[in-house]
């Protein structure tokens, strides 16, 4: 069943203080069934992050929509806005963004607390998150006193929490040394094993082979998708990496 | 590397910093201006010269702000200080030694309190001038006030901030060359820790502020409030901070604890958000409510000075012009025709003067002091002859009573009419001297004054009756045989401002001291008083204006400086969901705080504040508790007012900043 589907999505950003255009995404198109773990990958610029925050509601298309469950994005009220991102949406940041100010527990909880959650809900729902995560011993401290590897699993648990239709993550490993990367990895991979449904942009070759598919995407276009099919996760990064090379000569020869 | 090199560093830091330094450098101008302003009133002609007690006070006033101008300026500077350390952390890892960040906080702090000292003492003469230029033309002082100041105090302004200064670049320079580099990178993200022993800090805060309140409470005399006031203030100043420092984390912390209070979304973003910087917090809100209290004070004593003053005028002189007239201890008649002479005779003068009288009032008297004892009025010889106060008793005329208060009542040869101002004269009949009257209660129309004193008003039959009771006054007291029938006659009349004053004068210069009269204008009076104790009008309202401009920016550097704090929180904050509308819940969530908690504290500091307040009062005169009272109820109310309005324009400044 498609849970997410992308069509002709564009977007142009517009200079404040000139008329110069930019065309961030120029035609995209794609979906994501239940269930997948979908990763998508490009040089720095290609438009990923753009993408990313168009599909996570902080930005806005200039043409094209995205449909979740087949309801398309551009009409959800602004008013709802902000209890759709919370209840239907799942988020992993690049930096983490937790807040100092809480504990893990309290960033944990952060979207449950926002949507007015009973408090006995919350607590039944932590438990067994954090567990999972490995993140237990840890839940009343406060950011600064745990490492990256740490903050990110804290960041998905937050995530998680609110048991989104999609978890968006947007390159989840850009921080993390190689060791805390392959454990995220695996966690998340482990979270999709459930049934969990999640679309990455990465750069990381190793990190995009965790998933089941994976999209190019270059000059605000997808143009080639892989999947993982049967074989191994060595063998998908093999193919991955074979896929990028190709893409790229052959881009330099169009040029 | 030379010093030109450290210096235009610094001054690069403040300009790319420019969002903490310009709350910073404009709230440390206003705390110098303030202090300048404090300051130059000491030269002020009439501080000096009105009574010795003055100049006290205002010193007690420029140490207040002294004192209150280290803590905002160290506060501030925390806060401005806490936000760099990672960029002051790059330094040292980018391979700058610790003496090179030292001299370049160095310049920087050069830089920054040259600039706000400079533009403090300017703003200061400025704001002064203008103000008192202001103030003098609103309040039309018989005698202007003048703005003074003196090399003295610009020295003196220059070298306690310089002082302040040097104390805040030496607290930076510790904080990073004690604290490891990574730990500096981290410093901005790591929340404040709660202080030591905070319940001994609590114990303390109420021992400061029980023994200020306990030196205001048991002060003795006014000689008295003027030594220990200053040793009340600073405790209660002490006590505040101490109180707000361990009371509000406490209280933030117990919220936290109680799961059902702290996780609904307001309260868990702001209660969060108050823990994550609680010495600030608390720090900022002490200081809100300690320049609450001074507005407070400030306003209260001068309005109850001046309302009072109207009142005395009003009560001592109920019409415009106002003419007593003497009868003669040996001629009890003579009174009669005199006083029907004289009412004609004024009311020609004032039409001579081209004006009208709208409005007469006159009336024969005599004053008696005594006891009421069962059904008996006892003569007493004069105010101190008992022990117990006596009961003061005015005989008046029926003729004159029914013509000053318009009733046409009619009495027989032993009956009276009276008024007793303490209500609890009962009976039917009441015996005096040898007279015995049945007697028939009437209202209270004779003057406010009545009620200063238990008073007996007495209307008899006619002048007769006064001549007879000052008689049987005699037979007792033969000696004392100056007894007169004394009248009033008051009168108001048409015309503008000045021709009341033209007509005054000239009644002044023609009956002020005559031989068996005298005569007063309110008018007059009042311009009198005002050329004596004006000045105090004018300092209360200039205090009142500086302190709710203080409040003002402190309340705006609090929340700008907050709103930026917060601002990454809160973008990230909406990424997960967060709404407009709960961003409004949570700075709502924090009217409480920002609001209720430093006026109700800052009331009950200003009511603790009442016993010594009144005894300083007493030296200039003021002695009417109610009006006090009113008048304190009243700035707290206004005040609250002007905060709440305070409060709301910047915590939408905070809310523009944060959304
Ligand atoms: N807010 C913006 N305003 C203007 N141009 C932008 C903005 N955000 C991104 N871009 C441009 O759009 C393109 C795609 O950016 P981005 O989506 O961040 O790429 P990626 O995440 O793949 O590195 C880049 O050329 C970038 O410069
Ligand atoms: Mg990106």
């Amino acid at each position: 069943m498609t849970l997410l589907e992308i069509k002709n999505l564009k977007k142009v950003y517009t200079a404040r203080f000139s008329n110069q255009q930019t065309e961030a995404l120029s035609t995209v198109n794609f979906s994501v069934k239940e269930g997948e773990f979908v990763s998508i990958m490009g040089e720095s610029g290609s438009g990923k992050t753009t993408l990313l925050n168009i599909i996570s509601t902080l930005d806005d298309a200039t043409s094209g929509d995205v449909y979740l469950d087949g309801n398309p994005l551009s009409k959800i009220k602004d008013k709802e806005i902000s209890a759709f991102r919370r209840n239907k949406l799942g988020f992993v940041f690049q930096d983490f963004n937790l807040l100092d100010n809480f504990t893990i527990k309290d960033n944990i909880l952060l979207p449950l607390v926002l949507s007015k959650t009973p408090i006995g809900e919350m607590e039944s729902r932590l438990m067994p998150i954090v567990r999972n995560l490995g993140i237990e011993a840890h839940i009343d401290k406060f950011p600064y006193e745990v490492s990256g590897g740490q903050k990110q699993r804290v960041a998905v648990a937050r995530a998680l929490i609110t048991q989104p239709k999609i978890i968006l993550a947007d390159e989840p490993t850009g921080a993390l040394d190689s060791k805390a990367s392959q454990n995220l990895m695996e966690t998340l991979k482990g979270i999709n094993e459930t049934g969990q449904t999640i679309l990455m942009v990465t750069h990381s070759t190793r990190a995009a082979s965790f998933s089941n598919r994976v999209l190019f995407i270059r000059d605000g276009a997808v143009y080639h998708e892989i999947y993982r099919g049967e074989g191994s996760a060595d063998d998908f990064m093999d193919r991955i990496t074979q896929s990028l090379t190709v893409l790229n000569s052959r881009g330099e020869r169009d040029e | 590397m030379n010093n030109r090199f450290f210096s235009s560093m610094a001054l690069r830091n403040i300009k790319s910093n420019r969002q903490l330094y310009i709350p910073y450098l404009l709230s440390s101008t206003a705390i110098i201006t303030m202090f300048f302003l404090m300051v130059s009133l000491l030269t002020n002609k009439f501080v000096q010269e009105r009574s010795a007690s003055l100049p006290m006070l205002f010193m007690v006033g420029v140490i207040v702000i002294a004192i209150f101008s280290v803590i905002f300026i160290l506060y501030t500077n925390s806060f401005l200080i806490k936000r760099r350390k990672k960029e002051i952390g790059l330094y040292g890892i980018l391979g700058l030694e610790k003496k090179h960040v030292a001299k370049i906080l160095f310049f920087e702090t050069v830089i920054t309190s040259l600039l706000s000292i400079a533009a403090g003492l300017v703003a200061g003469l400025i704001f002064g001038r203008l103000v008192f230029m202001l103030l003098n033309y609103l309040l039309r002082l018989p005698t202007d006030i003048a703005y003074s100041t003196s090399l003295v105090s610009v020295a003196a302004t220059f070298g306690l901030f310089i002082g302040i200064f040097g104390i805040t670049f030496l607290y930076n320079v510790s904080q990073f060359t004690f604290a490891n580099p990574i730990k500096l990178l981290k410093g901005k993200q790591e929340g404040e820790k709660e202080p030591k022993g905070s319940l001994i800090l609590f114990i303390l805060a109420l021992v400061f502020l029980g023994w200020g309140y306990w030196i205001s409470i048991t002060i003795p005399d006014p000689l008295a409030a003027l030594e220990k006031f200053f040793l009340a203030v600073l405790f209660v100043i002490i006590g505040t901070y101490l109180l707000f420092i361990s009371g509000s984390i406490f209280i933030l912390k117990a919220m936290k604890k109680n799961k059902r209070i702290y996780y609904r979304p307001g309260a868990f973003i702001s209660i969060s958000g108050m823990l994550y910087r609680m010495k600030q917090n608390a720090v900022g809100l002490a200081n809100i409510c300690i320049l609450a209290s001074m507005v407070i004070i400030a306003v209260s004593t001068t309005a109850t000075m001046f309302i009072g003053a109207e009142e005395t005028l009003e009560n001592s002189y109920p019409y415009e012009n106002n003419m007593k007239v003497f009868g003669d201890s040996e001629d009890i008649g003579a009174i009669n025709s005199r006083f029907f002479e004289l009412q004609e005779q004024l009311r020609e003068e004032t039409e001579a003067a081209g004006l009208e009288v709208t409005e007469m009032e006159s009336y024969r008297y005599q004053n008696m002091y005594g006891q009421l004892e069962g059904q008996q009025f006892i003569f007493e010889q004069s105010l101190i002859d008992g022990s117990e106060l006596p009961v003061f008793l005015q005989i008046l005329p029926l003729e004159d009573f029914n013509a000053m208060s318009g009733n046409s009542y009619s009495l027989s040869d032993d009956e009276a009419l009276y008024y007793h101002s303490t209500g609890t004269y009962q009976k039917d009949e009441l015996t005096i001297g040898e007279q015995n009257y049945r007697l028939s209660a009437i209202e209270n129309e004779f003057s406010e004054e009545m009620a200063l004193t238990e008073s007996l008003v007495l209307v008899v039959p006619d002048i007769s009756h006064i001549k007879q009771l000052k008689e049987d006054y005699e037979k007792q007291f033969p000696d004392d045989v100056y007894l007169t029938v004394d009248a009033e006659i008051g009168w108001d009349t048409t015309g503008t401002e000045e021709e009341k004053r033209e007509f005054a004068e000239q009644m002044n210069d023609e009956h002020s001291w005559a031989e068996d009269h005298h005569y007063e204008a309110r008018l007059l009076q009042r311009e009198e008083w005002y050329s004596i104790n004006g000045g105090f009008l004018f300092l209360g309202i200039f205090l009142g204006l500086l302190f709710t401009i203080g409040t003002v920016l402190i309340t705006y550097f609090k929340q700008v400086s907050e709103g930026f704090d917060d601002r990454e929180k809160f973008q990230i904050m909406q990424k997960v969901g967060l709404d407009k509308d709960m961003i409004q819940d949570s700075t709502r969530s924090q009217i409480v705080w920002m609001f209720l908690l430093p006026i109700v504290i800052a009331t009950i500091h200003v009511s603790f504040a009442y016993p010594i307040v009144r005894k300083l009062l007493l030296i200039f005169g003021v002695t009417n508790d109610v009006t006090w009272l009113l008048s304190f109820i009243g700035v707290v109310i206004a005040f609250a007012a002007i905060y709440w309005m305070i409060y709301r324009v910047t915590s939408r400044v905070y809310y523009s900043i944060v959304k």
